[in-house]
């Protein structure tokens, strides 16, 4: 039994209770027996009960195998945080700091405009200290103490590497498997294959924050969520920075509760007639899509509703964690969301793109990022959670080791896109904890050791949830289509 | 989300009219392409297809002289009319994992009984046939139905009926004259009738039912709301929106390419002109050298449009010759699936793995969308060249005007920061000590720009930081100003009319094919200009002269091709798309993919008199959409039974009227119709009407804001409403993305749907609407309900529903009476004007009671 269990065993309750409740849902019998078109009224209740609480029913024959996660929590860091200021600590880079990084290095690789006809590209020591911690002796920067930690819960990934180098297409390269917008993003395929654990909420949420400056100018494209041609019903539900956290949640203005669910009730029932009428079995289901409509009215307020957090959970999350919209607030969201059944929370973060200001801006986004990073896993942990909840920490790529600007003007030192190496971190899931895989070279620069290509993540990720990536395929334009195309290997070296 | 049928038995059925590979009855000869070709696509083409760079063991299945040959081994994968000698059939029934087929590690198995038909074609002889679509539609036979029931009204019925006879089914009757009229209405207008029409229409039907009914679809097909309701299925696949994508999002001003849409489809221009005015229009006009712009140039430029409304990528760091090779592909891809219904992503990076396109048919048709003078560059302001200009002068005086404003006010700005920002005079900003703290891109945005010069992104960056950060609230007001200054003038300039359209250069690029598409890795192999080979036979009789060798096409030449007879596809997949948009699923499910890993039609030889059909009556698209909808299949009713509905649960056999879901655009425009708020405006500029707050400025970080338009322009069509390519309209559901050609869209059914149409302003206020309208008309419930019902379904409620809404009504009342604020609030909802008179009570009561209506399955479905 997990700790949620009573949670959704009362929501199962209310859900029976609201429909056929006679008094509660006023929908007799007859036109209940309607709904189906068929005469056996226990048979139609079951249909109904079991229309309603699948409403995003996963595969039959999935998972594949025995699941180690049952959702994830994606904390996707927009921009691409700087693996050799945070993560990947390279002595080598502060000994050669201000000398042309040597050609056997960088030379004949392509970087975005912004230094691709940069000449000078001399090699920029980390602009911070690092440390080991724990007992793993992870080296984090001291930009993120409170991720350092809990070294011994992660598992960073060091040699991350990609194709694209521009923020858009690497990552819909990594949250959907192609640099073209359109395929389905991961939290679309997993709840295509495995459906949602409640019917009250969306089986994908999306959460998205910025860096308080909004220094940065990436944009949340709904592609990043999309359900490319998988039906639309799987694609993620982007809850909003500010007002209902869910488009159109709120009745209008002057409709109560009361009487939002006296006209349900009718609705219902002028449609369960028409039901009779005409056969047609999409009537049921409208039937029952008004009705969980109504009920997210109810549990979506209820999910937004921190008054029963303790002071000692939210101090944990940070003085931010009651701005809706704060990456801090969506953090604590995203604990809620996997208590209540969501299958894949995808919170997204902006602000990481220091091209002219890493002395600046890195350590203010390390700041909005570092403490409720940190407390979603610890929460997770407390609530017995984490052991089936797979927590991703990462970017689209890595920063250059080299400087993009000019290494007199310390002021506007920064550093461009780089898809040959970075560091992401999980938590949880069925990943090995306090471990470290795979390696760059001495500059950084290149993934060299067990490198672990985006397409090799995703399945990995898939993996954990109990999916053989390559069998979990959706046929469009006559093709079988994968998340991870037709490459990608289970790591499972990372795996406990 | 529809529910599974529940019987296997009957499913099982169903499928075997679809469905390749399935039992074959015994007695039946084997198809080709009807069984047999599908289960060799999908197990064996992987490996054993036309892509020759994965092709193993030499085999190739997909050509018939090499699977007849003997391969390197010596063996022979198909001998005819001897499974026990045909190595084919020998690795199917293998038992060796090493030698089995399809591999173990392809994760394709063929059931036993798709083994066995393999194993019983090869005995019959292996007949062998071309793909169907690849092959030109032969006008088929009508067949004859002997004594029909109901009455046969053209050739599509008898099709359709013979099929029905060979499965014992019997069609639906004939629906009523009030379910038709609202039918043909939002099928061939995207509104409603009005409450006069349909009693016309009923009494005219009484006398003569048939000639009523025709009256009623010329009407409806001279309207011009016919091309307004035909244009967004066409805007869908030519992924039209106002914006570029990507990051900035910037403003375009392509509507007058959506108005020349409209005009063509309302003046019937055929299919064939459509097209070529749209792929080539550059090209059909010799340039004049008069200073004034020949009309039908004029036109045909704007036309040819069509390929400038693809996304955009102007972000910062971006290679200008990766978008514009992107920029390619994509007009390659949506040529392909729109006038071939072929999927020629994947030969982009290698040939076609079951398509007979090879890379180099690819590249071929890049070379020429290649020859653009577009250059990936300059996506910044989202006009980008070639382009042309219909601004008006008093739009470019509005321009000069806001900038003059900014001019004289940037001097107050200078006066302002000589202080805040002390430097020697003459210097920029950043010159100051004090301009060193400034952060983000603050000092590149601000401090190095002069004020006049200063765009509204670094504006936006600035004003949190002096108002937050290191607060200096007379700087902060100065800098709000000069936002409302900025943002006037670039509203002036966004009216500045451009029409990005197509050109030729005149020195032509050359063409390589690129190594898994990637543009900069260009490989030795060049191309030229030509049809995919699959298709260059029937090209020998395409109406192009040929000229020297070897004959580069140019895009004038494939438009002509396209629409040509000696093209197989264009007027099939064209008329399967008009079915789609009749009966919810096109003859062809899968209407993007004609391939041969695409559905077969269900009725093959109505597809192909349809297709004939349209290319003998020169292309008219009226004349099919008449044809299609006065068939007796149309006019059926939509009532099914249970036993109906399981045995065929898409409709595809037709024995039935169509019934779903409306597009929600429809169902935002039926809901204007029924209030009386619908503004019948045609063409401009695109408006904005109701969107909850914040949903642009949270998806650009404050760098776009919706200024909500007011009056009539809340109230126009939903294809005037303004599409921001990376956050669409809120107020449509299951709409297409309009990022990329799409031709079919979902349909799903979800509560967040439901959301939309119980709480959306554009809903409520129409329901608010529609109750004055109710409440003006009659002092008596009853007739209110019975007219607000009529008003949105086109029909009068039952005894049973008035008695459940009248019950309801007087509950409401108690409700309201007991809170008037509320009452007030609800009855006061959209900008629409409200009777000053009007009981609160009573309008909130009647508010809530038709926004029932306007929800009720019924409303939403098309049926």
């Amino acid at each position: 039994m997990t700790p949620m269990d009573p949670l959704r065993h009362a929501s199962a309750l209310y859900t029976r209770r609201q429909f056929f409740g006679r008094s509660a849902f006023g929908l007799g019998t007859a036109a209940l027996a309607s709904l189906l078109g068929c005469k056996n009224t226990t048979t139609n209740r079951d249909a109904l009960t079991a229309t309603v609480r699948r409403a995003v029913p996963g595969l039959p024959d999935l998972p594949h195998f025995a699941p180690k996660a049952k959702r994830v929590i994606y904390l996707f860091q927009n921009g691409a945080p700087s693996h050799v200021d945070l993560f990947d600590y390279k002595p080598k880079l502060r000994e050669w700091h201000g000398r042309q990084i040597p050609d056997e290095i960088a030379g004949g690789k392509r970087f975005s405009t912004m230094t691709g006809n940069q000449t000078a590209r001399p090699v920029l020591g980390e602009i911070t200290k690092f440390a080991q911690h724990g007992n793993s002796g992870a080296w984090v920067s001291d930009f993120l103490p409170n991720i350092a930690s809990i070294a011994d819960e992660l598992c960073f990934v060091k040699s991350m590497h990609t194709e694209a180098v521009n923020h858009a297409p690497a990552i819909t390269f990594f949250l959907t498997g192609s640099e073209m917008a359109g395929r389905p993003s991961m939290g679309a395929w997993l709840s295509y294959g495995l459906g949602n654990e409640t019917e009250d909420l969306p089986a994908f949420v999306v959460m998205t924050s910025r860096d308080k400056e909004a220094s940065c100018g990436q944009i949340f494209y709904d592609f990043y969520w999309g359900s490319g041609f998988l039906p639309t019903k799987y694609q993620g539900v982007a809850f909003r920075g500010a007002g209902d956290p869910v488009l159109y949640l709120s009745n209008p203005a002057g409709m109560s509760r009361t009487v939002r669910r006296g006209l349900l009730d009718d609705l219902a029932h002028l449609n369960a007639i028409k039901s009779e009428e005409f056969g047609d079995p999409e009537i049921a289901t409208r039937i029952a899509q008004y009705e969980m409509a109504y009920k997210m009215q109810a549990s979506v307020p209820e999910l937004t509703d921190f008054s029963q957090e303790s002071p000692a959970t939210l101090a944990m999350y940070g003085p931010e964690v009651r701005r809706q919209g704060s990456y801090a607030y969506n953090c604590l969201m995203a604990r809620r969301l996997a208590e209540r059944g969501t299958r894949f929370i995808q919170v997204m973060h902006a602000g990481w793109d220091q091209h002219r200001n890493l002395n600046t801006q890195l350590k203010i986004q390390c700041d909005d990022v570092d403490a409720p990073s940190a407390a979603l896993i610890k929460d997770l942990k407390q609530r017995g959670l984490l052991e089936d909840t797979l927590v991703i920490w990462g970017g689209e790529f890595g920063r250059t080791p080299f400087l993009q600007g000019k290494i007199e003007e310390v002021k506007g030192w920064g550093r461009d896109h780089h898809p040959y190496a970075f560091t992401l971190f999980m938590a949880g899931g069925g990943v090995k904890k306090g471990f470290s895989y795979g390696a760059t070279d001495e500059f950084g620069f290149n993934a060299v050791e067990k490198k672990v290509h985006v397409h090799d993540f995703q399945a990995t990720v898939l993996h954990q949830l109990g999916l053989n990536h390559e069998k979990l395929t959706y046929k469009f334009q006559g093709r079988q289509f994968r998340l991870t195309d037709v490459h990608g290997h289970v790591v499972k070296d990372l795996l406990t | 989300m529809r529910s599974a049928p529940r019987f296997p038995s009957s499913l099982a059925l169903v499928v075997t009219l679809f469905a390749a590979g399935s039992a074959v009855a015994a007695g039946q000869p084997v198809s080709f392409s009807r069984d047999v070709q599908p289960l060799l696509a999908e197990n064996c083409y992987h490996c054993h297809g036309p892509d020759a760079e994965t092709r193993k063991g030499g085999l190739r299945l997909d050509v018939r002289d090499a699977a007849f040959a003997a391969g390197k081994s010596g063996l022979v994968a198909i001998v005819p009319g001897k499974p026990d000698e045909s190595e084919l059939v020998a690795r199917l029934f293998s038992h060796d994992p090493e030698e089995v087929m399809p591999s173990p590690k392809s994760n394709r198995t063929l059931t036993a009984a798709q083994k066995d038909l393999l194993k019983r074609w090869v005995a019959e002889g292996a007949p062998w046939a071309e793909h169907w679509a690849f092959t030109p539609p032969q006008r088929p036979a009508v067949p004859k139905i002997e004594n029909p029931k109901p009455e046969i009204q053209n050739p599509v019925d008898a099709f359709v009926r013979a099929r029905l006879a060979a499965e014992k089914i019997f069609p639906s009757p004939a629906a009523s004259p009030r379910e038709l009229i609202r039918r043909v209405s939002l099928d061939l207008n995207g509104v409603p009738p009005t409450t006069a029409e349909v009693a016309a229409f009923e009494r005219a039907s009484l006398e003569n039912p048939s000639s009523a009914y025709e009256n009623l679809v010329d009407r409806l097909l001279a309207s011009p709301r016919y091309g307004e309701r035909w244009a967004w299925d066409w805007l869908d696949l030519a992924r039209y929106a106002d914006t570029n994508g990507f990051q900035g999002d910037p403003e375009r001003t392509m509507w007058p390419w959506r108005d020349w849409v409209v005009n063509a489809l309302n003046a019937n221009m055929p299919f064939d002109q459509f097209t070529i005015e749209q792929l080539a229009g550059d090209l059909l006009y010799p340039e004049s050298k008069s200073k004034t712009l020949d009309p039908a140039r004029r036109n045909a430029l704007i036309a040819s449009g069509f390929h400038r409304n693809n996304m955009f990528n102007g972000e910062g760091g971006r290679i200008a010759e990766e978008t514009r090779v992107e920029n390619v592909f994509d007009r390659v891809e949506t040529t392909a699936t729109v006038w071939l219904g072929a999927t020629f992503t994947c030969a982009r990076c290698h040939d076609h793995k079951f398509d007979p396109f090879r890379q180099t048919d690819y590249y071929a048709l890049f070379d020429i969308f290649n020859q653009l003078s577009e250059t990936g560059s300059g996506g910044g302001g989202g006009k980008v060249a070639p382009i042309l200009d219909l601004t008006s002068d008093a739009e470019r005086e509005a321009v000069k005007q806001t900038q003059a404003a900014i001019d004289s006010f940037a001097k107050e700005v200078e006066t302002f920061e000589l202080k805040k920002f002390p430097r020697p005079e003459g210097k920029p900003v950043i010159d100051s000590p004090d301009a060193l703290k400034l952060p983000g891109n603050l000092p590149a945005t601000h401090a190095k720009v002069a004020p006049a010069r200063r765009g509204i992104d670094g504006l936006l960056e600035a004003l949190p930081h002096f108002r937050d950060t290191d607060p200096d609230p007379a700087y902060v007001a100065l800098l709000q100003r000069h936002i409302d200054l900025v943002r006037a003038r670039d509203a002036a300039r966004s009216l500045i009319t451009n029409v990005m359209i197509m050109d030729q250069l005149p020195k032509p690029r050359d063409t390589f094919v690129l190594n898994k598409g990637n543009y900069e890795s260009k490989t030795d192999t060049q191309v030229f200009g030509h049809l995919p080979a699959v298709f260059a036979t029937s090209a020998a009789a395409s109406t192009r002269q040929p000229t020297a060798a070897p004959a580069r096409l140019n895009r004038l030449d494939l438009a002509r091709w396209l629409v040509s007879p000696a093209n197989p596809l264009g007027a099939r997949v064209t008329v399967n798309r008009a079915w789609q948009a009749f009966f919810g699923i096109g003859l062809v499910k899968t209407s993007e993919d004609f391939g041969v890993q695409g559905e077969r039609p269900s009725h093959p030889e109505l597809l192909d008199w349809l297709a004939t059909e349209f290319v003998a009556r020169g292309w008219d698209m009226k004349a099919l959409h008449r044809l299609i909808v006065t068939s007796a299949t149309y006019r059926q009713s939509s009532r099914t039974t249970a036993a109906l509905h399981e045995r065929d649960p898409e409709n595809r056999l037709l024995a039935r009227g169509p019934r779903y879901r409306l597009p929600s655009w429809m169902i935002r425009d039926q809901a204007l119709t029924a209030a009386g708020l619908l503004t019948e405006q045609r063409g401009g500029p695109s408006v904005k009407p109701y969107q909850p707050p914040g949903i642009w400025e949270e998806a650009t970080f404050g760098k776009k804001t919706y200024q909500q338009d007011h009056g009539d322009a809340l109230y126009r069509r939903s294809l005037y409403v303004f599409w921001r390519r990376i956050v669409g309209p809120t107020t449509f559901f299951d709409a297409g993305a309009r990022q990329v050609c799409t031709v079919k869209v979902a349909r799903t059914n979800t509560p967040l749907h439901a959301l939309v149409t119980l709480n959306d302003a554009a809903y409520v206020e129409a329901a608010r609407v529609l109750a004055q309208r109710v409440l003006a008309a009659s002092p008596q419930d009853s007739a209110r309900l019975d007219q607000a019902f009529r008003l949105v379904t086109t029909r009068s409620p039952s005894a049973a529903e008035t008695k459940i809404l009248l019950a309801r009504l007087a509950t409401l009342r108690k409700q309201f009476a007991a809170d008037v604020p509320a009452a007030r609030d609800l009855a006061s909802i959209g900008e629409y004007a409200r009777p000053a008179g009007l009981d609160l009570v009573d309008h909130a009561a009647w508010t809530s009671l038709c926004l029932l209506v306007l929800n009720l399955d019924e409303t939403l479905s098309k049926e």
